[in-house]
């Protein structure tokens, strides 16, 4: 059995639909119709050590549910989850000593109290021993670049900081595995890229098997070995990075500049122009059928080119493309 | 030892942050000490004017008012927090964070939520127990000393008991605090000797909320009374009983709710 395992997981909720109007108001009191929603719906995959996953889907998706599952919050409709061994809501204490979790802008911080503290309080709470915690405690400070405010209270840090600090509270205990739901939500570029780093150089250092859901591919393209793509609670993809451009991404972009400002000759009807802009034309091809080099000298031979820029498949617009469809 | 060290660390931060807001602090403490000395003295001005009631004294009747208070606020130091914010933490996913500690969910709830606030309570319901054993006569014996404390104890646990039993529909009912109202109500009905009350209420306060179990029937045994209606004399004995079985109860159900917990928000 891999290290964290999900078979055919189901979570249905009840939803209670408002109804509209007073006398429908007081009709719920007695009878209150509900629907039942099936936020995650027959889930299979499964993790190794040390891997680093991205789990990506629109908003509603189930991401944040299937996250709640294997952290062991939500107790789970139908189907089998174990993680490193344990079913983690059976075994939520045991659990939650082997995970660090760091939920959105949902904060694990004390407020009255100051980063240090909350240092302390930690160490306590995890029995992590002297030496690990001060070789984290320096390390992890040191990594996101927290000296200038780890003595300062919690309630007057930025948000960029309070995710920082969560991200090295859920690591002081140098946890098997780290679940982040959409870390970088709401920091600014300099706060994403330190995130980035960290979540990086941890899983080098420590090993540690981490899943994080995120709206920002740029996440997952910089941190990523694997994607899992899931849609109405359903998984749509599981494979690497490279394989997920391969499946979903059939067209490059081929984007040519010409001499004049002419009317773009094609002849070849595997290349589609899909937009001409002035003397700028943005051609489209699908690597399976014609190869980049093809295309460019077909196009060389009717068209005078002055300039050739080839764009790869950007994550983030074949994710907006499948949800769309 | 080392767990239990830790949760009288979440009590010690709470009661530090209690105390920072000084100002606040010390005018809902008073604020708290008017409300339940006014509560007192109409208690006291009642009884006095009748001279008994059922035959209870005002001193007995000040007795049964102590007894309840002070299983009261040992109740609401660890329970009065947690249960009124549960619809809280629910509503807004904050719950989410005690599940996924290495403690005890329940434990870690209670000490973090500790209000230090119940301490006004303390302060006035102790010098009264003190008072009406002095001017009943009740000396302070070893058998008598360890009986309030079972008796307080067990007081406590039906107190928080009910605090829970209010609570955990949070879990599936967005908001459960009307509930918490209503029973707390019925805690007033205790504050006299419950023979006044037409006998459905003594079967409602004996078996379904034992508020009975808190002072009417434990006050029994320093008074010497046998007052008991339709019921045992043995009543007298039980309330750490009650308070058990009622305390363990609340407990399964908490369980019961937290399977259920759905999490909302992001």
């Amino acid at each position: 059995m891999a290290f964290i395992e999900m078979q055919n997981v189901t979570k249905q909720f009840r939803v209670y639909p408002r109804q509209k109007g007073f006398a429908n108001a007081l009709k719920s009191l007695v009878y209150k119709p509900y629907e039942i929603k099936t936020a995650v719906d027959g889930i299979d995959f499964s993790i190794a050590k040390g891997e680093l996953v991205g789990y990506i889907g629109a908003n509603g998706a189930g991401k944040s549910t299937t996250i709640k599952m294997l952290s062991g919050i939500l107790v789970p409709t139908s189907g089998q989850i174990e993680v490193g061994g344990l079913v983690p809501h059976e075994n939520r204490k045991r659990n939650a000593g082997r995970i660090g979790v760091v939920f959105g802008q949902r904060s694990q911080l004390y407020w009255d109290l100051p980063m240090e503290e909350t240092f302390d309080l930690y160490k306590r709470m995890y029995k992590i021993d002297a030496a690990a915690f001060k070789r984290n405690v320096q390390f992890f400070v040191e990594l996101l670049d927290m000296q200038e405010f780890v003595r300062r209270p919690t309630r007057q840090l930025s948000l960029g900081q309070k995710m920082r600090a969560n991200l090295a509270l859920a690591m002081l205990h140098d946890p098997e595995i780290l679940y982040l739901d959409e870390p970088t939500i709401g920091l600014d570029v300099v706060a994403k890229s330190k995130i980035r780093k960290f979540i990086r150089e941890i899983n080098r250092e420590k090993a540690t098997t981490v899943i994080l859901t995120t709206h920002d591919m740029n996440d997952i393209e910089e941190i990523c070995d694997r994607l899992i793509m899931i849609d109405h609670g359903r998984k749509m993809f599981d494979g690497t990075l490279h394989e997920f451009k391969q499946t979903y991404s059939d067209s490059t972009i081929v984007i040519l500049d010409l001499e004049e400002d002419a009317a773009l000759q094609v002849s070849d009807g595997r290349l589609k122009v899909i937009q001409e802009d002035g003397q700028r034309k943005y051609v489209s091809i699908d690597k399976n059928i014609i190869s980049l080099v093809d295309a460019i000298t077909q196009l060389a031979q009717t068209n005078r080119i002055r300039e050739v820029n080839v764009k790869e498949p950007d994550i983030e617009d074949t994710v907006r493309r499948i949800f769309e469809k | 030892m080392h767990t239990f060290k830790l949760y009288l660390e979440f009590i010690k931060i709470r009661i530090v942050s209690h105390i920072e807001y000084r100002k606040m602090f010390l005018f809902w403490f008073f604020a708290q000490w008017i409300a339940y000395g006014v509560q007192l003295l109409l208690i006291w001005v009642m009884v006095h004017r009748f001279q008994d009631i059922q035959g209870w004294k005002p001193f007995e009747v000040v007795l049964l008012y102590a007894l309840s208070l002070n299983s009261y606020a040992l109740a609401g130091f660890f329970f009065y927090n947690p249960c009124t914010q549960l619809s809280h933490l629910v509503r807004t996913g904050e719950f989410d964070e005690i599940l996924t500690r290495p403690l005890n969910p329940f434990l870690y709830l209670v000490s973090r939520e500790f209000n230090f606030g119940y301490i006004t309570h303390v302060v006035l319901a102790v010098p009264v127990t003190v008072v009406s054993f002095v001017m009943l006569d009740i000396p302070f014996t070893f058998t008598n000393i360890l009986m309030l404390l079972l008796i307080l104890i067990g007081g406590a646990l039906i107190q928080g008991a009910v605090f829970l039993f209010t609570s955990v529909p949070a879990f599936w009912i967005v908001d459960s605090n009307g509930m918490q109202n209503v029973l707390f109500q019925f805690r007033d009905f205790a504050n006299y000797p419950l023979s006044i009350y037409h006998k459905s209420i003594q079967i409602l306060l004996t078996f379904v909320i034992p508020f009975a179990f808190i002072n009417f029937y434990p006050a029994q045994f320093f008074l010497g009374k046998q007052d008991f209606s339709v019921f045992h004399p043995a009543f007298q004995f039980m309330t750490p009983l009650v308070g058990l079985v009622m305390f363990a109860l609340a407990l399964w159900f908490w369980h019961f709710g937290i399977n259920r917990y759905k999490s909302t928000g992001s």
